[in-house]
């Protein structure tokens, strides 16, 4: 095993508001790592400071030996092998399915147009969605749409794949089309870091759960250890509201 | 498909550029002209007559000067004001517009040998009871921006207790008073004169005041050279006799104050048609009735007119009894030795006429057949004088209608009559045709006593050139002989004088309406074009993550949205030249005003129109590693754009409807067109009406094809 991902003491503040408040994370190859932890407490700033979505504040993120938070680093090329899937999905409306997966590959010209069809076909296949390559991205369910917008995530060949709150907006009959397709990701080995309040895949597929609150990781550990033998009142806390609904 | 979209863009940028190109130095290249403004409609001193070309007393002066000294001019109807402005700025080189030479005015221009006296009086509505300024008080008084009468009346005002409200134009303080919105205005006395001659009710109400006189201006300290050569010139048009002919065209001559106010009595005989004659109202009509009248009108004189009879009227002349006589009179050498004639007003003679199918039309063809003559007629006695060479039989009647009757039921092949006598007959529907030309030509005068009455004659001459140049000699003499002999000329007098109809009016000013909306037109497309480059621009420059350039937009849509039109645009044709000592053509003012205003509105709804795009949809793009460019043009413009579709719509057709306000700077697009229009016939209503639907037309096409492309848009 060896560290993909490594952030010391991250800093996040917006205005006078600290919302990260020095985070230490490393994140091995091919392991799964889901952040838990109520609202509000800086898990999705946390998972967006990784491919500088947000300007991280002071610290470090050192992704394949790479610190990210400086500013002479090409933000465009590290984000190549980060793949993100965001909460709401956000297909590209202007384009149809196929062309929301070839987008990225055809203009960063990592692929032909050609290649990238045959590509995105097979993608869609994996999601369980080949039939849908000419429809619209307005025509899909939210389920269909998210599983949409991980093909189009993985259409650039990412080594680490970002969910921030992946099933969040689903209708719950969707939730498990979208957990599967994760769950079938995470058998192949990818380096995955998961912010979600599905305590069940958390429990199930996760190598390590790390637990946030108030801009700080509070405990980190096993599902079992986590879920089991919460140590932290806090934890212990949260897991009662989530667990008890 | 985009990138045929994207070539016809291309091919339409490329072409806009040569076009601008072309037009910059072409105006250039004409350096050697002066370039001198005037005012858009100061009737008699400037405006477009019924043919569109600006003419008036300024105009004629101006142009005769020019010709003198072998100089070029270039006169631009701008206005009063942007001329003003326009030659202190550099644009124009001169100014002649009716402006009184004032010692401000001094401090500014250089001014050449005053032209003309003038002086500022007030005008009333037509009936008012208004007739001293006391009666003003409290009341609303129209005044012209900018002018000699302005600043009298603005004198007045405390002392007498009146409101002003001022005006552009000369039209808008007559309507403001004809419609009794003010009760009065004051304008420049030829000016209001002018006016009132040609239909304006109103009349004047004061002596003229403030007199002073009207200089051709330049600003200060340049164009000696130009100011030189005016002086010379007008020295020479006054010396020859040019300057009193323009001045007569247009105002009639300044000898009508000898006989103006005065009643002159004028003998004529009893019947005579078509030159006099009772109408079935028992009032005396005819050619000698009208055109008597006409010019006592014009020249400000009163005739009383007396229907003697010929011998007794000539008779009266002689005595004392009557001051003139006009009864169809040949000027003859006897009659020179009593009578002072005026000019010949109309030209007689004998004509022969024969019946409508016959096929006579030569006095050889009517040896052996017999023709009918009326006694003691001058037809009569031509036919007697030649019956021997050309042997023909005569037979005489006691009256017109016997002898016409004889010939259209042709017991007598022809008859022999005075040309307009025959003429009048016909067109009151006697079957007869004229086949000769006139012979035995007798001119016909107006005559006073001999050494009695010169001003009379004077005046009537004077009148009678007026008459003939302003058409109106040529109307009276159509309305009595039908359009027969003076077919063009009834023509082009006839139809602006009479139709004022929609129909009459489009039709009349057809080519001048075309061409404004032409400018319009083309004014609206070349400043969309650069306007939605603008706009796009700084638009776009107020969405990328960069401070500088988002400043930068917010700072240039703040200030040309903020900015009124009518400031820009007078900013930029006459403030730029100032600063930069480089001239504008109006054409490219005005496509450069239209590009900064309605530019910063599209520059507003395209950045709002991004913003208002998801911003997930940003973060989405970012995230899989495209760079902030590609992002905007892939996923962020596309959808952008659509929301902006109804926007840029609505900006085409403010666009259009904005290039009105460029009127101000004298391009001639339409609704200039429609000023000028109104300037020479004050229709007002009708041609604004006019104006006004075809931009709604242009509009309403405008919308259709909007949509459709709106439609096309959707997906």
């Amino acid at each position: 095993m060896s560290e993909k991902v490594k952030v010391t003491n991250l800093v996040k503040t917006f205005g006078d508001n600290e919302v990260l408040k020095g985070i230490n994370l490393t994140v091995q190859k091919n392991e799964v790592v889901v952040i838990i932890g109520p609202s509000g407490s800086g898990k999705s700033t946390l998972l967006r400071n990784l491919n500088k979505l947000e300007e991280p504040t002071s610290g470090s993120i050192v992704i394949d030996n790479v610190d990210i938070a400086r500013n002479d680093v090409d933000i465009n090329a590290v984000r190549e092998n980060i793949g993100m899937v965001f909460q709401h999905f956000n297909l590209f409306k202007n384009l149809s399915v196929g062309e929301n997966i070839m987008l990225a590959p055809v203009e960063l010209k990592k692929q032909t147009k050609d290649k990238a069809a045959i590509q995105a076909k097979q993608l869609l296949k994996t999601v369980g969605l080949e039939e849908k390559f000419d429809a619209t991205v307005q025509s899909l369910s939210g389920g269909q749409q998210q599983r949409v917008a991980i093909a189009r995530a993985l259409a650039m060949n990412p080594d680490i794949m970002l969910f921030d709150e992946p099933t969040s907006a689903l209708d719950p009959e969707m939730v498990g089309d979208v957990l599967a397709v994760m769950k079938d990701l995470a058998k192949q080995g990818m380096t995955m870091v998961v912010v979600t309040h599905e305590m069940g895949f958390a429990k199930e597929v996760a190598d390590r759960v790390v637990f946030v609150d108030d801009g700080q990781i509070l405990e980190e550990g096993t599902p079992e250890q986590i879920f089991e033998h919460p140590k932290n009142e806090r934890l212990q806390d949260f897991l009662n509201k989530i667990l008890n609904v | 498909m985009k990138r045929k979209v994207l070539m016809a863009f291309g091919l339409l940028a490329a072409f806009a550029t040569i076009l601008f190109c072309l037009a910059l130095p072409g105006s250039q290249a004409q350096a050697k002209t002066y370039q001198i403004g005037t005012d858009v409609t100061y009737p008699p001193f400037e405006f477009a007559n019924k043919n569109n070309k600006y003419v008036g007393i300024d105009i004629d002066i101006i142009k005769s000067i020019a010709k003198e000294e072998g100089f070029k001019v270039n006169v631009k109807p701008v206005g009063f004001n942007a001329a003003v402005q326009s030659v202190q700025s550099g644009q124009l080189d001169g100014i002649i517009a009716g402006m009184t030479i004032t010692p401000e005015r001094k401090d500014k221009f250089d001014f050449g040998t005053p032209y003309y006296k003038t002086g500022a009086v007030m005008a009333v509505k037509k009936g008012s009871d208004i007739t001293s300024f006391k009666q003003l008080k409290g009341k609303k008084v129209a005044l012209k921006t900018g002018t000699a009468a302005a600043d009298y009346a603005n004198s007045l005002k405390k002392k007498y207790g009146f409101k002003t409200v001022t005006f552009d134009d000369s039209d808008n303080i007559y309507q403001d008073v004809t419609t009794g919105n003010s009760v009065a205005c004051f304008d420049d006395q030829p000016v209001l004169q002018y006016g009132i001659k040609h239909g304006l009710k109103l009349q004047i109400a004061s002596k003229p005041a403030n007199q002073g006189w009207y200089g051709f201006g330049v600003k200060k300290g340049t164009h000696k050279a130009l100011i030189k050569k005016f002086n010379a010139g007008l020295k020479k048009i006054q010396a020859n006799g040019t300057y009193d002919k323009i001045v007569g065209k247009y105002l009639g001559t300044a000898n009508n104050s000898k006989v103006k106010g005065k009643t002159f009595t004028i003998g004529t005989d009893v019947t005579f048609p078509p030159f006099e004659f009772a109408n079935k109202n028992n009032k005396y009509v005819g050619i000698d009735m009208d055109l008597i009248r006409a010019i006592a009108n014009e020249q400000g004189f009163k005739v009383k007119i007396k229907a003697l009879g010929f011998n007794a009227a000539v008779q009266a002349v002689e005595s004392g009894q009557a001051d003139g006589v006009i009864a169809g009179m040949s000027i003859t050498n006897e009659r020179k030795a009593q009578f002072d004639f005026s000019k010949p007003y109309f030209n007689s003679g004998v004509v022969m006429a024969v019946a409508q199918n016959s096929k006579i039309h030569k006095l050889s063809e009517l040896r052996g057949k017999r023709v009918a003559v009326k006694t003691g007629t001058s037809g009569a006695d031509y036919a007697n004088s030649i019956k021997k060479k050309y042997g023909f039989k005569v037979v005489t009647f006691d009256d017109s209608n016997n002898m016409y009757a004889d010939v259209s039921t042709g017991n007598s092949v022809a008859c022999f009559e005075d040309h307009p006598v025959m003429q009048y007959a016909i067109k009151q529907g006697t079957k007869l045709k004229i086949v000769t030309k006139p012979a035995l030509n007798a001119p016909y005068g107006f005559a006073v006593k001999k050494g009695h009455n010169q001003a009379l004659l004077q005046a009537f001459n004077q009148g009678l050139a007026d008459l003939k140049a302003s058409g109106t000699y040529d109307s009276i003499k159509a309305k009595y002989l039908g359009a027969d002999e003076i077919k063009t000329a009834a023509k082009t007098s006839g139809n602006d004088a009479e139709d004022r109809t929609f129909i009459g009016l489009i039709k009349q000013n057809k080519g001048a309406l075309l061409s404004g909306l032409q400018e319009t037109l083309w004014l609206t497309v070349v400043s969309i074009f650069f306007a939605t480059i603008f706009g796009v621009l700084v638009g776009l420059m107020g969405v990328v993550p960069n401070k500088f350039s988002q400043g930068t937009s917010t700072t240039l849509i703040y200030l040309f949205r903020g900015m009124p039109l009518l400031v820009l645009a007078l900013f930029i044709y006459t403030g730029i030249p100032s600063l930069t000592g480089q001239k504008i053509p109006a054409f490219v003012a005005g496509v450069v005003t239209l590009t900064f205003n309605e530019g910063a509105y599209i520059a507003a709804f395209v950045k709002g129109g991004i913003q208002a795009v998801d911003p997930g949809q940003m973060e989405a793009s970012r995230s899989l590693g495209l760079p902030f460019g590609k992002a905007m043009r892939k996923v962020i413009l596309p959808q952008g754009i659509r929301i902006m579709v109804p926007s840029f719509i609505n900006q085409f057709i403010i666009t259009l409807k904005d290039t009105s306000i460029l009127s101000i700077i004298g391009l001639l697009e339409l609704t200039q067109t429609g000023k000028i229009i109104i300037a020479r016939n004050l229709e007002g209503f009708k041609v604004w009406t006019i104006v006004a639907a075809i931009y709604l037309i242009i509009i309403t096409v405008l919308t259709w094809l909007s949509n459709w492309v709106q439609r096309r848009t959707k997906v």
